[in-house]
């Protein structure tokens, strides 16, 4: 087994819901390595989108403490967690979560603007990713003028603009149909293995689940069995 | 740039949104711009109007009023009481024989100084030797009567005659001597007259001398009446042959109410007076003053209209204008601030003189002091050498001024810094809230960003960007449509008016004339670079702080709870 990539070592996150608190992720420990595809399953509520965010740093936990390639990530600022998710991750989400006023070449450029990349190579390189998802003709469209399948391949680009060591993805076929949501499996699937991207997919869709080498299910915050390594 | 272009599409694509902040900062701009230009118009109308004898380099004005006082200012003569008053003013109690023929036309000018009573010209010398003055002007403004009409006919119509008057009276019968030289006469004429001594006896008086004669009987040799009545008239004696006799008629008083004589004078009065042109920068009016034509050249008849009355009578500059008989070419006309010593005509000084005879007679002086500071000192100088002379610092005329300008001009200073105030805070509260809300609708979008690595300070900077664009636009349509506002303002705004008093009089045929100044002044909102600068700078800062503090808000959040919210 490679070096870990993610160690999470009882991690928990909780939610105030009224009175109640819910919580979403209960004492969780997990080793993810570098390069590893791995599928979060469990139904709606289960806690795999709250671990997803865990991950990418774009939620604190609670309770525990999560080590990013050997850096606990609870002793870095905010503007350190700002640098790492734009260098280490790439994000891709249930609703794509493109910036609705710019077009499919101008939201992948968005994630390249912060790397200092400009001009030319600006365009270039947003023009080369979204080549490389197959959405090449339609770089000038605004989002709306796309279907679900273009807006998430446009998602998908931008998660991979600034060659991220981690892809995640919270239910990236969610807002799909099954063959678009099949194909963008093939893709993420694909990019794994020729840049050595490390993936991690929260599903409820088992057929996507199926894909990926690895799949750790979850039910009320907690794994429903002991994670098996890949 | 990426940035920018994201900043353009953000604008563009949400246009609705961006048209909504724009055209609100726009309003708020626009009105601070125009408010504060109303009030600046108004403070400035208010100067020109309030501040007239600054506004011509005069401190103080010196008149005589009418007072109780009996010595002092005013030369010999004059005591300043009422008696003056109806003296000085007598020429316009008019002798309407005076006026010409009864029946003819006449056109004439009445000139009386009202209750400004005049003094001699030498008074003038005396106030301009004082210290701390500067320089003086002396003045002559008298309210002037226009009277054109027919002079009126007085008839009043008698009949006499008709009556009938009885006289009695007793007549002497004839002496002895008559009765003898009748009888010879009648005998000589071959009548008889009765020897009847007894009869003449007993009635000497009784009887009349005719019947007497007539029915006396006795012989007639002849015989005929007609004989006897040729020769009876032919032998009286000539006092009785005619009746010669004397009577008065009783007295008679003939009473008739007359009707007043039926006239069609027509009565216009105006102002005018009497300037000193040797002094062009000091005096009732001045060479700045000029809006058209010029100010007196030396020589020749020459008049100078007040803009006001120019318009009212139809004159302007090559007009002629006839006072008695002289004619005078309108040089130029003026406009002559509010409050002072103001005059519909202007003459030269000694011009008026002549034509009113007010010979070497004036009744204001005009003074500058050496320094603003000076004036009470030379207030409290002119008082004490000229006893009953009224002396006037630019404030007291300030504060005779009324009208719809000193209220509006009250009320901008009371309320135009307020509303200014208000205006600014509703263009500042505008542009904050609808950036917030703008911003407010975009923290998914914002956590987005986080989430693929965009720092706090470039979301923030992004944000921000894009409410100092929404700024400058707002500010940019703000100060145009400002300007178009205050420029339709002054080519369309309201009319303000000012009027000042100067004394009544009384007058000829009872019609009152009180030297009353009226002036009129537009309402303009003239604007200036500072204001213009202080709506962009609210609608930026507005902007500005509400990006900074919404974008902030929103770029704090876990990227996780940002990307939570709906939109």
């Amino acid at each position: 087994m490679s070096e870990p990539l993610f160690e999470l070592r009882g991690v928990s996150r909780f939610f105030r819901r009224g009175e109640s608190i819910v919580r979403a992720v209960d004492g969780v420990d997990l080793t993810i390595a570098a390069g590893e595809f791995v599928a979060l399953e469990g139904p709606s509520g289960s806690g795999k989108s709250t671990l997803l965010q865990l991950l990418g740093t774009l939620d604190r936990p609670d309770e525990g403490e999560i080590l990013f390639e050997g850096r606990p990530l609870h002793t870095l600022g905010d503007g350190e967690l700002a640098e790492l998710r734009l260098n280490a991750f790439g994000f891709v989400f249930q609703q794509f979560n493109l910036i609705p006023t710019l077009t499919a070449v101008e939201n992948v450029e968005a994630a390249l603007a912060p790397h200092g990349v400009r001009g030319d190579a600006l365009r270039d390189r947003a023009r080369t990713l979204l080549a490389e998802v197959g959405l090449a003709e339609r770089e000038t469209h605004v989002p709306v003028h796309l279907s679900g399948g273009e807006q998430q391949r446009v998602a998908i680009a931008r998660a991979l603009a600034n060659e991220p060591r981690v892809i995640l993805a919270d239910e990236p076929t969610g807002n799909l149909d099954s063959k678009t949501g099949a194909d963008v499996i093939e893709l993420l699937a694909g990019l794994a293995q020729a840049h050595g991207t490390t993936i991690v997919v929260a599903t409820h869709d088992a057929s996507l689940a199926a894909r990926a080498p690895r799949r750790v299910a979850m039910r009320d915050g907690r794994f429903a069995e002991q994670p098996v390594p890949a | 740039m990426f940035y920018l272009r994201y900043l353009r599409s953000e604008l563009l694509r949400r246009r609705l949104r961006t048209a909504l902040t724009v055209a609100g900062l726009a309003v708020g701009v626009a009105l601070v711009i125009v408010i504060s230009g109303l009030s600046r118009g108004l403070d400035r109308a208010q100067k020109t109007a309030l501040n007239p004898l600054s506004g011509i380099g005069t401190d103080l004005t010196v008149t005589r009023g009418v007072q109780q006082d009996t010595s002092g200012f005013g030369g010999p003569g004059g005591g300043g009481g009422f008696g003056d008053v109806i003296r000085s003013n007598q020429s316009v109690l008019t002798d309407l024989s005076k006026l010409g023929k009864p029946g003819s036309h006449f056109v004439h000018d009445f000139f009386l100084p009202g209750t400004q009573l005049t003094f001699p010209a030498s008074q003038g010398a005396a106030v301009d030797s004082l210290n701390g003055v500067a320089a003086s002007a002396q003045g002559l403004l008298l309210i002037a009567e226009h009277q054109e009409g027919v002079v009126p006919k007085i008839v009043a119509n008698f009949k006499t005659g008709g009556q009938t008057y009885q006289i009695r009276r007793n007549i002497s019968p004839l002496t002895a001597a008559e009765r003898a030289a009748f009888q010879q006469c009648l005998e000589k004429n071959g009548a008889t007259f009765g020897q009847q001594p007894q009869s003449q006896q007993s009635a000497p008086q009784g009887q009349n001398g005719f019947g007497g004669g007539g029915g006396g009987g006795g012989t007639t040799r002849r015989g005929g009446r007609g004989f006897f009545g040729g020769a009876f008239q032919q032998c009286l004696p000539a006092r009785l042959r005619q009746f010669r006799g004397s009577f008065t008629t009783p007295q008679q008083t003939l009473k008739q109410v007359l009707d007043p004589p039926q006239t069609n004078i027509k009565t216009t009065p105006y102002t005018i007076g009497g300037v000193d042109q040797t002094q062009p920068d000091i005096g009732l009016v001045t060479r700045a003053q000029v809006t058209k034509g010029s100010y007196f050249t030396s020589g020749g008849k020459q008049a100078l209209i007040a803009t006001t009355y120019a318009a009212k009578e139809k004159l302007s500059v090559g007009s002629k204008l006839t006072l008695n008989g002289t004619t005078f070419d309108v040089v130029g006309l003026v406009s002559p601030p509010l409050g002072g010593q103001t005059a519909d005509v202007y003459l030269p000084l000694k011009q008026l003189q002549t034509l009113a005879g007010q010979k070497n007679a004036a009744n204001v002086i005009l003074v500058r002091a050496d320094k603003g500071s000076d004036v009470k000192q030379v207030k409290a100088e002119i008082t004490s050498k000229l006893q009953g002379a009224q002396v006037a610092t630019a404030q007291d005329v300030a504060d005779r001024v009324s009208g719809s300008l000193v209220s509006a001009a009250n009320l901008s200073h009371n309320l135009g810094l307020v509303l200014e105030i208000v205006a600014a805070l509703a263009a500042f509260l505008l542009a904050a809230l609808l950036t917030l809300s703008s911003v407010g609708k975009r923290v998914r979008e914002l956590g987005t960003l986080k989430a693929i690595g965009w720092t706090q300070r470039l979301v923030v900077r992004q944000i921000v960007g894009e409410a100092a664009a929404q700024g400058v636009l707002g500010a940019v349509i703000g100060v145009i449509v400002g300007v178009v506002v205050a420029v339709l303002v002054g080519a369309f705004g309201p009319t303000l008016t000012a009027d000042s008093s100067n004394g009544s009089a009384t007058s000829l045929l009872g019609s009152a004339a009180v030297r009353t100044a009226h002036e009129t002044l537009k309402l303009k909102a003239p604007l200036s670079i500072g204001v213009v600068l202080l709506g962009l700078l609210i609608a930026l800062a507005g902007g500005l702080l509400a990006g900074a503090a919404g974008g902030l808000r929103a770029a704090r959040l876990r990227p996780a709870e940002a990307m939570r919210r709906v939109e």
